[in-house]
């Protein structure tokens, strides 16, 4: 029965080809519309480093004073000053590794001087950046901790700053002045694709830093800092010149700043909590942490959690693409409501030659469900089309300083995506169909068979 | 074989309740052919609709081929159409984008037997009617008597016990409709039960017996004519 059933279906499709394609171009362009915004949400709102971002955690200490306005949202909230990072970074945590940054600013010049100086922004960071975030590496590594206790000039820099500034080549070992300071390179990143730029707290979209330089050079060499001091206990008034100056004052000081991130193992979660809470009880009693909720350690999936939940724009436009494919789908179903009425002299006579009812259902059922798989095929084309329009915009609207493959990832259509497209044309179909089955299916058979 | 007890049809709206049958008694035997006459509105498609399983109604007995038919599910009824009965209607009722043989194959596609055996079937009805050679041609292809005996062979195709028409050759000139009823004749003297709902006094008197609906009451007319023809009772 179902092979008869799927003839009748096939046949009805034929039948109307224009009326058939018109519903299945009414649900691809609402489908279509949909998978766009849903694929941008999806990829744009990946958690980056999927395999352990459970075990990526921010870790904040709230060293504000006891006056202090509370916050929404731990989000919300303050870095961590430079004293407790160091502190943090001494503690012995076994299996747990440690991390922390924030960004500097100079003019970076290379020995070739067909290579235009470049004014730059540069990540500040430490060793283990690079084991904890696992950026792909093209040529060389990053630093060790020899090397970063030593305050040697190194750096790493991106792909696209070596095929700017060495033409693609094997930079490892060529050097790179920012400023008056030179530094050697020992590693070159390949492409590295962040949904979203996390390790700073920016979440943004833009791509990820060009440059990184240890902290232990950074400091000694007083490179700018290019950060939101956070200042209490009567440094506010100075915290700007913090940019540029009064290092020993800021490493000194209450102000919050550098951005936090420890790895830690499932079975080490707890212990590493008490850790700090031993470290903030061992501070309140130099006169430190007022306050009574003293340290945050939040892992990446919860931060994205509450980041894509407030991403407003994408939640509106996500909104107003169900609502347009909503609309699709029921113009689709006037369409299908109105090709199944016509239907129900042919119905009324089956049924009367001996058709069940629910043999009825299945064939429209196939009918129907051949309707969604079109539109879904055609909706993913669509969606194809349309991701690729927005990319074009984003490149755009970030006037050519993002590249194509740097967007690409954020405007993928991958195999989770084309499977729901698939799912939600069919089933959206099928489910709105209801109604139009159930009116054809319960013509009575005697209905229809005594008019010409 | 047919048998009805006290049979009545009400149809109701909000404002208005329409006895369409009224306590039909009526015992139709194995074999017979019978006609159903009576002016517009009487109730003579009502009544073909209730023997042929089409429609339910509220009080009475149905027995058809000993089966009470009252309240048997939807999918029952729909078996006993497929199975027992061969609906011929006046406006022919055949699929016009199918072809004869497809046409015929309705009803033995939902009784789901296998391929080879609906094959044989269809090619015999279409013989019967001598339409065979046609098989591959459209309804819109035939002249109006022979759409008609398409018709006739989608309703015999599956050997059912009964054959329900309803003014079979009402859309037909007097020659097709004489060729309609010597069909229908052929096929009642093999042994088929046939009810034929007529205008036609001529056609009605060439049954065994004549029923008479007149306001949806069934006056039961034994025939002069049928005196030597009720076989199987």
């Amino acid at each position: 029965m179902f092979n008869y059933n799927l003839q009748l279906a096939l046949k009805s499709l034929r039948d109307k080809p224009s009326l058939t394609f018109l519903t299945i171009l009414t649900i691809a362009i609402g489908l279509g519309f949909y998978t766009t915004v849903k694929t941008m949400s999806y990829q744009g709102g990946q958690v980056p480093l999927a395999h352990k971002s459970k075990n990526i955690f921010l870790v904040q200490m709230d060293n504000r004073e006891i006056t202090a306005e509370e916050v929404a949202h731990q989000s919300r909230l303050v870095d961590t000053t430079y004293k407790d990072t160091l502190n943090l970074m001494a503690m012995d945590l076994p299996g747990v590794k440690q991390t922390f940054n924030w960004s500097t600013y100079g003019i970076l010049n290379v020995e070739d001087e067909n290579i235009n100086p470049l004014r730059t922004f540069a990540a500040v960071t430490s060793s283990d950046f690079f084991t904890m975030f696992e950026p792909p590496f093209l040529f060389g590594n990053g630093w060790d901790k020899a090397i970063e206790n030593s305050g040697e000039g190194v750096i790493v820099i991106s792909k696209l700053m070596n095929d700017k500034l060495f033409g693609g080549k094997n930079s490892v070992g060529e050097n790179v002045r920012i400023g008056t300071h030179t530094l050697k390179i020992i590693g070159v990143l390949d492409t590295w694709h962040l949904a979203r730029k996390f390790y700073d707290r920016s979440f943004s979209t833009a791509r990820p830093d060009n440059f990184f330089i240890p902290y232990t050079f950074a400091m000694e060499n007083e490179l700018p800092r290019r950060a939101g001091f956070d200042c209490w206990a009567g440094n506010a008034d100075i915290s700007r010149s913090f940019r540029t100056e009064n290092t020993e004052r800021l490493i000194n000081s209450e102000c919050s700043w550098v951005t936090f991130w420890a790895e830690i193992p499932d079975d080490q979660v707890e212990s590493y909590n008490q850790q700090l809470h031993n470290y903030i009880e061992e501070q309140k009693s130099l006169g430190r942490f007022p306050r009574e909720i003293l340290t945050y350690v939040t892992n990446l999936n919860d931060q994205f959690t509450y980041i894509n939940g407030r991403n407003d724009f994408m939640n509106v436009f996500s909104l107003i693409s169900t609502l347009f494919f909503a609309v699709c789908l029921l113009n689709a179903v006037g369409i299908i409501l109105a090709k199944f009425m016509r239907r129900t002299k042919e119905v009324s006579l089956r049924r009367a030659l001996g058709a069940k009812k629910k043999t009825i259902i299945a064939q429209h059922i196939i009918e129907v469900v051949i309707i969604g798989f079109l539109g879904g095929l055609l909706g993913i084309v669509v969606a194809h089309f349309g991701l690729l329009g927005m990319m074009k915009i984003a490149l755009y609207s970030s006037d050519y300083t993002r590249q194509l493959e740097d967007l690409q990832p954020l405007y993928a259509l991958d195999f989770t995506m084309i499977t729901n497209a698939f799912i939600t044309g069919i089933v959206c179909t099928l489910v709105t169909s209801i109604y139009p089955i159930w009116r054809l299916c319960n013509t009575p058979p005697a209905s229809q068979l005594k008019s010409q | 074989m047919l048998k009805m007890n006290n049979v009545s049809k009400i149809y109701r709206t909000d404002l208005v309740e329409t006895h369409a049958l009224r306590n039909v008694n009526l015992h139709i035997k194995s074999g017979e052919f019978v006609s159903v006459t009576g002016p517009s509105g009487s109730g003579k498609t009502t009544f073909l609709n209730l023997a042929g399983a089409l429609e339910t109604f509220e009080e009475g007995d149905y027995f058809l081929d000993g089966q009470n038919v009252k309240g048997l599910s939807d999918d029952r009824l729909s078996e006993i159409r497929n199975e027992k009965i061969g609906f011929i209607f006046q406006s022919f009722n055949l699929l016009p984008d199918l072809p004869l043989f497809d046409n015929v194959d309705v009803p033995l596609r939902y009784r789901g037997m296998s391929t080879k055996e609906r094959k044989e079937r269809i090619e015999h009805a279409l013989e019967t009617v001598g339409l065979a050679s046609r098989m591959k041609h459209l309804p819109t292809q035939l002249s109006g008597g022979q759409q008609q005996r398409v018709a006739i062979a989608r309703a015999i195709a599956g050997s059912p016990k009964f054959l329900l028409a309803d003014e079979p050759t009402g859309n037909l000139d007097s020659l097709m409709a004489q060729q309609v009823m010597e069909l229908l004749e052929d096929i009642n003297s093999k042994g088929t039960t046939i009810i034929m709902v007529t205008h036609d006094d001529q056609l009605a008197r060439r049954a065994h017996r004549n029923i008479q609906i007149f306001d949806g009451q069934v006056s039961d007319i034994e025939k002069a004519v049928a005196k030597d023809v009720m076989r199987s009772a």
